[in-house]
């Protein structure tokens, strides 16, 4: 049996507070995405240069990124480093973890949308006197974006609820850790949550709703 | 005839679905059954030994109060922060998992008189050069998220203007961020850090004094309305310090001098 009573006002009153802590959210996922992006473009190129050692790294990355939990990468980063003498700070550390799993994801996401274009295209390109690169560039990359532009989407939404684990790692500038922070002192704990869930909703719904937006735009055939 | 017939099946569904009239103190009689939030990774008040069953003063504790009324105790473990959903969610019917009585928590659940009282203790990582709690100032600082000296502490850090806080979800990780020089200092109660630092589980830190937070007095807790339960808990709890019992726990878990339950001047 549930008894319990809403006090919303009391709850509301902290809002501005969570407000503050959904930018950080915000920030730390934007900046993830940024630097993942970064790392799976070369991660895809490592893979794609047929050299062994080169690839076998980004292979060895993407394995443990996906087949690992994301709370396990992110108390790695702090934790494990940490018994090495390497001290990153909560944000470093989640940024560090959630990085980490958007390169691995991303540099896959990339591998499939080039297998998605056919071999004959950058061929087609070479014969009409086109340099290896210049085909990759101007054929391969642009439709390559297209077909991965949505799984990254999926990705930018994955980091946003990601960040929710920075608070095993001492986080407590973001929307959860201050939900928690709010939770600890009053233990109004389900109106804190029941607002963080409406505010990571909302977030992860504009930021879908805004990459369909500019995907018609950019991608119109 | 109809009418009646219906009247007299409506009179039938209404008695038989009221709930009765039982209030949560009779439901815990009457399932046999008393259930403890309890917070295992707190020694000595709770944590697990070798063969990973609970132990410590506030799982003797829910044993006790499961003894006086003639129930069996079912131990249920809750980490600090999901001690109030376990009890809301109706997971738990007393929470005997060290949780300090601020007025701001009142609000929320009922908290019995005090049953058992901490000081707080600073514990160091030794390459820090922290000596005393105000060598804390302008140094990064840790402590278990949702306890009593972890909202001091913050409070404490922003008075100073200088410095870190981080908030750790579990006492363990507070000393392994310590140990590891992640952070410089923590605020715990001194049972912990003592019972942390002579584990020998984490090296390099020592208790370098006391912490000029108030004394934390901790309550027991169950649901607000539930006035019969936290009308037994408190009798309860006068009984175990009248009895010796409190003392008797309190030598077996801790050990020294015990720490009185009442404060000076007034009432409760």
């Amino acid at each position: 049996m549930f008894s319990y009573t809403f006090q919303w006002k009391q709850a509301l009153k902290a809002l501005p507070q969570m407000l503050d802590g959904a930018l950080v959210t915000l920030q730390i996922a934007l900046l993830s995405m940024a630097i993942g992006l970064v790392i799976a473009i070369i991660l895809t190129l490592f893979r794609m240069s047929g050299n062994r050692i080169l690839s076998g790294f980004a292979t060895a990355w993407v394995e443990i990124a996906r087949n690992t939990p994301a709370l396990f990468q992110i108390y790695m980063a702090h934790f494990g480093l940490g018994s090495f003498g390497i001290h990153l700070s909560p944000f470093t550390s989640l940024l560090v973890g959630i990085v980490f799993n958007n390169a691995g994801y991303l540099a896959e996401n990339f591998r499939g949308a080039l297998k998605a274009i056919p071999d004959t295209q950058t061929r087609a390109g070479r014969s009409l006197g086109m340099s290896s690169l210049q085909a990759f560039r101007l054929i391969v990359m642009p439709q390559m974006l297209r077909i991965a532009f949505l799984p990254v989407t999926n990705q930018m939404v994955w980091a946003i609820l990601m960040t929710s684990l920075g608070v095993t790692v001492g986080m407590n500038t973001d929307l959860t850790g201050v939900t928690q922070d709010l939770n600890a002192r009053s233990f109004r704990t389900f109106e804190f949550f029941a607002i963080a869930a409406v505010i990571y909703y909302v977030i992860a719904k504009a930021v879908t709703l805004a990459a369909r937006a500019f995907a018609s735009r950019m991608f119109r055939y | 005839m109809k009418t009646q017939v219906l009247a007299i099946g409506l009179l039938a569904t209404t008695v038989l679905t009221t709930p009765a009239k039982a209030d949560k103190l009779d439901d815990i009689i009457g399932s046999g059954t008393l259930r403890c939030a309890v917070v295992l990774d707190f020694p000595p008040m709770g944590s697990r030994d070798e063969n990973n069953n609970p132990i410590g003063f506030d799982v003797d504790y829910c044993n006790d109060l499961a003894k006086a009324l003639g129930v069996t105790a079912e131990i249920v473990e809750t980490p600090f922060p999901e001690r109030i959903p376990a009890l809301m969610s109706g997971r738990v019917d007393v929470g005997v998992a060290s949780t300090s009585d601020t007025l701001e928590r009142a609000k929320t659940v009922g908290m019995t008189i005090p049953y058992f009282a901490f000081e707080m203790a600073v514990t160091a990582n030794d390459k820090s050069g922290v000596k005393s709690f105000e060598d804390m100032k302008g140094k990064t600082v840790g402590a278990t998220a949702g306890t009593f000296e972890a909202i001091a502490l913050e409070k404490q850090v922003k008075e100073w203007g200088v410095g870190e806080f981080r908030p750790y979800q579990t006492q363990a990780d507070v000393f392994l961020a310590l140990s590891q020089g992640q952070i410089d200092a923590t605020v715990s109660t001194s049972t912990v850090a003592q019972s942390n630092v002579k584990s020998g589980k984490f090296s390099g830190i020592s208790v370098v004094g006391k912490a000029p937070f108030d004394i934390d007095y901790v309550a027991l807790f169950t649901n607000r309305e539930e006035y019969g339960l936290i009308n037994y808990l408190n009798l309860f709890i006068n009984q175990q310090v009248r009895t010796g019992r409190y003392a008797e726990l309190y030598e077996k878990w801790v050990g020294g001098e015990l720490p009185s339950l009442s404060v000076n001047g007034v009432y409760r």
